[in-house]
């Protein structure tokens, strides 16, 4: 393409080829989802391991590693993938926007059950479980269909059944056994973050 | 009858904000991807966008490299949309 003048014909020929050469939207690698969806696996067979071992509550703290390690992780990994796709569009600014709604929202809800917990002396850390088994399949299916990826729609539908089970489990004063729902759990992540993610890299690999 | 902006009524430099409308950012290796041109002749059409307030030009590093990330500013983007009201009316649309 040349510095020259152009008849309006070919400008408005000009707008409409790089309009359509744009319009890819480009979902990028799937490593961002690789990272979290192992994170919070091996985190959550750890705690459960470590819980059935020595029935000792001190190691739910390592929960608290799923943020001190992703969240940092997100930052560098999503830099590093803006780089390489050399674009940032409208879509990714809007699906980036919705996980910090869910990650920050997640942040309010761990100091709001903490204060329950220590100040109030109440247990409410089913609300944890279940509020991210809610949001964050809810937030996979939105990114899923702007980006058509069935993957994300299908993973994501797999946790919110998860969820929506756990979340009729709570309401209806069925106590959650650690050895049915753990493994939900970590189904319920494998599905939405680690499947999708493999099946997004590889179709990145092709293109 | 409105006259055509000169600055954007250029192929290279059209192509370049027509791109930038359709995203939030892009970086020089992209451009030069997209609209097939010159490294050369895009720095050249880039400046001059910037120059004239139409785009941000960011300089910074990816690693080793360079990396120039460009936006389309608000001037920009209003000089975009009178220039493709222009041309509706050259083009009887």
């Amino acid at each position: 393409m040349e510095d020259r003048k152009l008849t309006e014909k070919e400008s408005l020929e000009v707008i409409t080829s790089m309009i359509a050469r744009t319009k890819a939207k480009y979902l990028g690698s799937g490593n961002i989802l690789l990272m979290w969806g192992y994170l919070i696996a091996i985190t959550s067979i750890l705690v459960w391991a470590l819980l059935a071992a020595t029935h000792h509550n001190a190691w739910n703290w390592l929960w608290f590693a799923i943020p001190a390690v992703g969240v940092p992780a997100t930052i560098v990994m999503s830099r590093k993938e803006q780089q390489v796709n050399g674009v940032t569009t409208s879509f990714d600014k809007i699906t980036s926007r919705m996980w910090t709604i869910f990650g920050v929202s997640e942040i309010v809800l761990t100091f709001v059950c903490l204060a329950f917990a220590f100040l109030g002396g109440v247990n409410c850390w089913a609300a944890m479980l279940v509020y991210s088994l809610i949001l964050a399949p809810g937030t996979e299916i939105a990114q899923g269909l702007i980006f058509k990826e069935n993957s994300l729609v299908g993973g994501g539908a797999a946790g919110l059944i998860v969820g929506i089970i756990t979340i009729c489990c709570v309401v209806g004063g069925i106590p959650l056994a650690a050895n049915w729902y753990m493994p939900l759990f970590i189904l319920a992540w494998v599905c939405m973050m680690i499947i999708p993610g493999h099946i997004i890299n590889s179709k990145s690999k092709k293109r | 009858m409105r006259e055509l902006d000169p600055l954007l009524h250029s192929q290279l430099r059209l192509a370049v904000m027509s791109i930038l409308m359709n995203v939030e950012e892009a970086d020089f290796v992209f451009l030069k991807e997209k609209t097939e041109a010159t490294a050369g002749n895009l720095s050249v059409q880039l400046d001059k966008l910037s120059s004239a307030g139409y785009i941000s030009v960011e300089k910074g590093f990816s690693g080793k490299k360079t990396r120039t990330v460009c936006r389309v500013t608000g001037r920009g983007r209003k000089a975009f949309e009178e220039y493709v009201e222009s041309l509706k009316e050259y083009l009887n649309l």
